[in-house]
This record gives C-alpha cells, structure tokens and sequence, in this order.
C-alpha cells in the first residue's frame, strides 16, 4: 500500500522540442511537449497518467526519468534533486527506476536470446543478488510466469502476453523502487490483458514497487491506480484519488474523456450522458491563449481566452487533494452537456479550423 | 430483412508451416440498416472472414457462399464483384492513413470513387458530391478541405473522410474494420456517433469488425463472438451481454477492467489461443476452458439454438436451459474457477 513518503517530485517540469524547418523570419518552430507540470509519485502507490495521444504523456515520463533533459523545473527522486545530474552521475539511479514500454514486438531485439535480454541489466549494473546470473535470470523468468526452460529462446518464439513478461522480467532485474509502465497492455488482446495486469498488481505488492502507469485505456486506469493525473496538451489539467476524480471530476475535459469512456455494458452505455467534444486535439507548436482548452470546452467564458489557470487545490487537503487547473470547474452535481460557451463563436469556428488540419506530434 | 446471406465460409492460406484455418465453416446474415458486431481477438478470424467477402484475400482457399443482392461474393467474377464493391458495399479500416494515398489530394479520392463506377458523371459534379460528403462527415471548411492532401488531416478526420468515400454512391452495406482502433476516445465517440447518423439517415447496413466489447455494446444490433475461425456464439447484444452462453464469450466479458472491485484481480481467460495450423482435435476452446469435460476433447461442437431463443446460438455442450447453465456458472465461482 502507498504511504505518504514521496519517491518521485516534479516541479515546474517543462520540456520543448525544437521542430521544422526554419520559418521567414530565420526562427525553428518549438513544440511545447510538458508545460509547468508538478507531481508527485508516492512510495508504494500506482500513479495512472491519462490523456490521448500527443497529449506529452510519454514526453513526461521520459523527462521525470530523466532520459530527457527539462528544459524548467526541478525533478526529485527518493529525496535527491536529479534535474541536472549527468549521464555518469545517473547511471547507479537507473537501476532503480525502469520502464516497461507498449510495443512487447519493438522493444526487445529479436537477434538475442531471452536470457540475455533479461540478464543484460544485470551484467551492466553488476548482479546484486544469489547464485549465477543465469539461475538469477530464470528465478525472474518464473516470477513473471514464464518456463525458465525457454531461456535460450528468441523473442519471436514467444507471443505478445508472453513478450510483454519478458519486458518485466527485465524491468524488474535491477530491483527497482519505480517502474514507468508505458502503456503496457494496449497491444494486447482483452484476455491476455487482464493476465498481464494482475501479475502486475501482484508483483507491486510482492516487491513493493511504485508504479506511474500511463495509459489511454480509461478502464485499466481505473482499475490498476490509486491516484490519476489527467494531462491535456501539455499540462496536467486535474489530478487526485482515482475514485473522486472518476465520480466526481472537476475540469470540463476530464468529464468529456470519461463520458467517451466505452463501456461493456449496453444498458449502463444508453443511460449515460455523452458529451462529445468538438474539433481535434490543437497543435502544441502554437497553443490556444488563456487555458489550452478552451476552444473546445463547453464550459469556456471570456475569462479562460486569456488568462492561464494553474492547477490548485479543488476538494479534500494534504497529498490525496483533488487539484484542478480550471477558472470554472464543475461542481460534482453539475452536468456538463447543460453548458454552452459563452464566448465568441468565431474564435471557437476559427480554432477549429486551424487544429482541425494540423498534425499533432507524440 | 436479410442484405448478406454467408454460409459455409471457409477459407485458409497455404504457408511454409503447414495450412492456416483462418475462417472454418461459418455463417451469418446481416440484415438492411442493421449493424452487425464480430468480436474476437487477434487471429479470431474476424477481418479475413470479411476481406474474403471484398475479394482482398488473394492467394487464399475460399469455399462457400455469401448471396448478396443477387450475387454470389465467392464465386463472383472480379469484374462482377466490382461493379458491386464500392458502389454497394463501402469499406473502411482500421487506419486511415495507409488506406488514403498520400499523394493524391482526398477530394480527388473521393471524386475517382465516384466516377469509377459512372462515367456519366461529370468531373464538376463529383466534385460538388465530394464537398457535399466532406461536410455531411462533419469536416470543417469542406469546400477548402477537399484540396488538402492525407498529411493534413488529424487521425480522427482522416477516418471521417473514409467514410466520406465509402458512403460516396449510397451503399446498402457498409463494413468497417476496427474504424475507431487507431482513435483517442473522444475521437472514437465523433466516429461512432458519425456511423450512427449514416445510418439511421441512410438505412445502411453495418458489419463492425471490433476487439473492443465496449464498442459492441454502443453501436451493434446483433454480435458474432469469434474464436480460432469459428462462430462460437451468436446473439442479440444483450443476451450476449446479459447472458452469455459460450464460456468464451463468457471470458471476454469477464476479462474487462470495471466487472470487479478496485483492488480485486481481474479474472482472465487462461492460457492463449491455439495455433490455427494445429488445432486441437475437439472444441478449439477447450484447453483454456474453465467448464471442460471429456467430450470436449474429442468432438467439435456445432452451433446450436440455446436459451429457447431462435436468434441465440452457441456452440458448446453446456446445457442448453438457461437455469441449468446459470447454475453451472455458479458452482464454478464457489470452487474459485472464476475468482
């Protein structure tokens, strides 16, 4: 179980990617990939970070890894201030924050055995544990729940559920305090999913592990995470307790994504109230002024074209505060398809238009 | 009323390991301004069985029939079959970026579609027709839009523009392979509530290939459960839903995050499907079945009508009353089967 003691912090993070060619005026385009986001990972807890592609989940997770460098902010792990600390200075912490990632068919390299895919970690961070690096690897091997026999095996002898435990197996060769799952079972048939997430769920109990889980399958957050964080376009737009922010979200996009939410269910689907948003996600080369969402939030006053919210403190105190960054968030009883904006229509017809035909990088 | 009458379909590829089953013996219809949900997982057979039907599955061994307006699909001639695709039966897919080619302007796309199949319409007018389908999709702007390229549509948009293209001569049947896969959520509900519209505006028919159950029970009339090539169960969606008859159908469901408490483990189907080049002798569901007994291992079940309802089949040897096999079920989560 979580406790209070934080393992990871992010304060002010920002991260910009310099893009295109060069413009008239001799300047490159930036992409504002993770805008002033701040967080905090608990010891023990699964963090789930939700948003749709291009939103900067991934870009976050890397920067909080520090596999990128922040362009702002400060980013702490289990009390150390690691924001500019250099490849060397890294490397030792590296064996105690891993990463499983999506693609159980692009991660792992199909020219090496399984044994050795494992057992790499080990032989670079030097083994730590019992017996020979390959009674190690196989002890692993089984934890996941494959047949240590098949170490000698390559990648491709193995199905995806089955790669996607290879990924873990080697995620948890080190022992790591946090590992940053990557959508971890999107590529995976609904059955297989299910495997895979319990035995992630019994392993974080079994190795006391922290998990930030990122996903853009709502149903899995909900089940796998104590706390989300919802990201939109760069930012963290609302985060707090998975069950309050399920049922009692806040700011206007979160309810619209857990509206769009499709659920097993058909009675429960044709109760709900839908709320589908117009236009696509805009382009994180240039913004929308004020808050990032108001051409599409049906919620948006006057005020949100021009002023920049900042995420604060909604309902409930300490570390499990549900934080919002809204200047209108939505009361628990209020609906949001009840709503019209009341800006100008031309700005929101004019933003649509210029989104609607930009391509949105990941 | 019945549009697409499949029966007996059957069709496998020859590889280097031996024959791929990838569809044995299945049959369904679809009936006008209906939407028919398959559900299954990878290498279920699911978009195969489909492909075959638009003549997208060369090199493979096809028998069996599927009578549509007249037409047979299988035996059809490819000249036959394609004064019928296109123009009667639309397609879209899963992605619309490898679907749309990314050197042609859509509106040019669009406008090709059209007068492949009449001549007679002049370049002016389809072109008209194509700003007309842009903007019934929903896309902004359509009369500057439809001289874009692919590249300058969002992922979402370039979905609405396959359905653009696919509603181009007003088919009776559409069929749409995993169409909101590759979307974010919220663009997935613009999709679906976009084949909705189509729908309910044009009376069109609707095969919804799907892994996602959450989508079946949001747009389907009737679901097709597949497994290894094989119908193996066949309903309305809510008996699908609500009572399940086939222990796989069954697994599905009981696989999804959201059917038990937070904290709870999720109840996964054990094990993983079988190869379709070596199939078990009996039901091909068998090995990873909570319910098996001996007979499934030595016979394949054939779909038969279960629950006293002529629209619910399945195939399995459980028993066919609806308390009996609900009281099977029960035992089965009292001895921790199904946590």
């Amino acid at each position: 179980m979580s406790s209070d003691e934080v393992l990871l912090s992010a304060s002010g993070v920002s991260k910009r990617f310099t893009v295109g060619s060069r413009g008239l005026l001799g300047g490159r385009l930036q992409l504002s990939a993770v805008d002033n986001v701040s967080l905090e990972i608990k010891k023990g807890e699964t963090l789930g970070l939700v948003g749709e592609s291009g939103c900067g989940k991934s870009s976050l997770a890397r920067c909080l890894t520090r596999l990128y460098d922040v362009d702002e902010g400060t980013i702490t792990f289990d009390g150390r201030d690691i924001t500019n600390l250099g490849r060397r200075q890294m490397q030792p912490l590296r064996s105690e924050m891993q990463m499983i990632f999506q693609d159980p068919y692009g991660s792992l390299n199909p020219r090496r055995r399984v044994g050795s895919i494992i057992g790499d970690a080990l032989a670079i961070h030097g083994s730590r544990g019992k017996g020979t690096r390959r009674q190690q690897v196989q002890e692993l091997m089984e934890i996941v729940g494959l047949n240590p026999e098949h170490y000698n095996r390559y990648p491709a002898d193995f199905s995806g559920g089955q790669r996607q435990r290879i990924g873990i197996a080697r995620a948890l060769a080190l022992k790591p305090k946090l590992i940053v799952c990557d959508e971890p079972v999107s590529a995976l048939d609904v059955s297989i999913q299910a495997q895979v997430i319990n035995l992630l769920q019994e392993l974080q109990r079994e190795f006391d592990l922290t998990y930030l889980f990122i996903s853009h399958d709502l149903s899995v957050v909900q089940h796998i995470s104590d706390r989300i964080a919802v990201m939109y376009l760069g930012r963290i737009v609302e985060s707090g307790p998975v069950d309050e922010v399920f049922t009692a979200s806040s700011h206007p996009y979160t309810r619209a994504l857990l509206s769009a939410k499709p659920i097993a269910d058909p009675r429960a689907a044709e109760q709900r109230d839908r709320i589908v948003l117009a236009g696509d996600l805009p382009s994180p080369i240039s913004p929308p002024s004020g808050c990032r969402f108001h051409p599409r939030c049906p919620k948006a006053e006057q005020d949100c074209v021009t002023v920049v919210p900042t995420l604060e403190v909604f309902r409930g105190g300490g570390p499990d505060a549900q934080k919002v960054e809204c200047l209108h968030p939505l009361e628990a009883d209020q609906d949001l398809s009840s709503f019209t904006p009341s800006i100008a229509d031309t700005i929101i017809g004019a933003d649509a238009a210029a989104t609607g035909s930009r391509e949105v990088a990941s | 009323m019945v549009l697409l009458h499949v029966t007996d379909l059957n069709v496998s590829f020859d590889t280097d390991d031996g024959v791929v089953r990838a569809v044995r013996g299945i049959s369904f219809d679809v009936d006008r301004g209906k939407t028919l949900g398959i559900v299954g997982e990878s290498g279920s057979g699911k978009s195969v069985s489909t492909q075959t039907l638009a003549g997208l599955t060369r090199g493979a061994r096809v028998s069996g029939s599927a009578q549509f307006d007249g037409l047979d699909l299988i035996k059809a001639s490819p000249s036959q079959r394609r004064s019928v695709l296109g123009r009667k039966i639309g397609m879209i897919f899963q992605d619309p970026l490898t679907s749309l080619h990314p050197a042609y302007r859509v509106g040019a796309q669009i406008i090709e579609t059209i007068r492949a199949h009449d001549r007679s319409i002049s370049k002016s007018k389809a072109r008209e027709r194509a700003i007309e389908l842009l903007g019934m999709v929903g896309i902004p702007f359509p009369s500057e839009r439809v001289d874009e390229f692919p590249h300058q549509f969002s992922g979402g948009m370039r979905q609405r523009v396959m359905i653009a293209m696919a509603m181009a001569l007003d088919p009776t049947l559409l069929i749409a392979d995993e169409p909101t896969t590759a979307l974010d959520v919220t663009v997935q509900a613009q999709v679906l509530e976009l084949m909705r519209k189509v729908q309910a505006e044009f009376g069109t028919a609707i095969i919804l290939i799907t892994h996602d159950l959450g989508v079946i029970a949001d747009v389907a009339d009737d679901v097709a459960v597949m497994y290894a090539g094989t119908i193996v169960e066949r309903a309305p969606r809510d008996e699908i839903f609500y009572q399940p008859h086939h222990p796989y159908t069954e697994g599905l469901l009981d696989s999804m995050p959201g059917r038990v408490e937070r904290g709870q483990p999720l109840r996964p189907v054990k094990g993983a499907p079988p190869s379709l080049i070596d199939l078990p002798p009996g039901c091909p569901f068998a090995p990873r079945c909570p319910y098996r007994f001996d007979r499934c291992d030595q016979e394949v079940p054939a779909l038969q009508t279960v629950f006293g309802d002529e629209q619910h089949q399945s195939a399995c040897f459980l028993p066919t009353d609806i308390e009996e096999r609900k009281a099977l079920r029960e035992q089965l989560v009292e001895k921790g089967g199904i946590r």
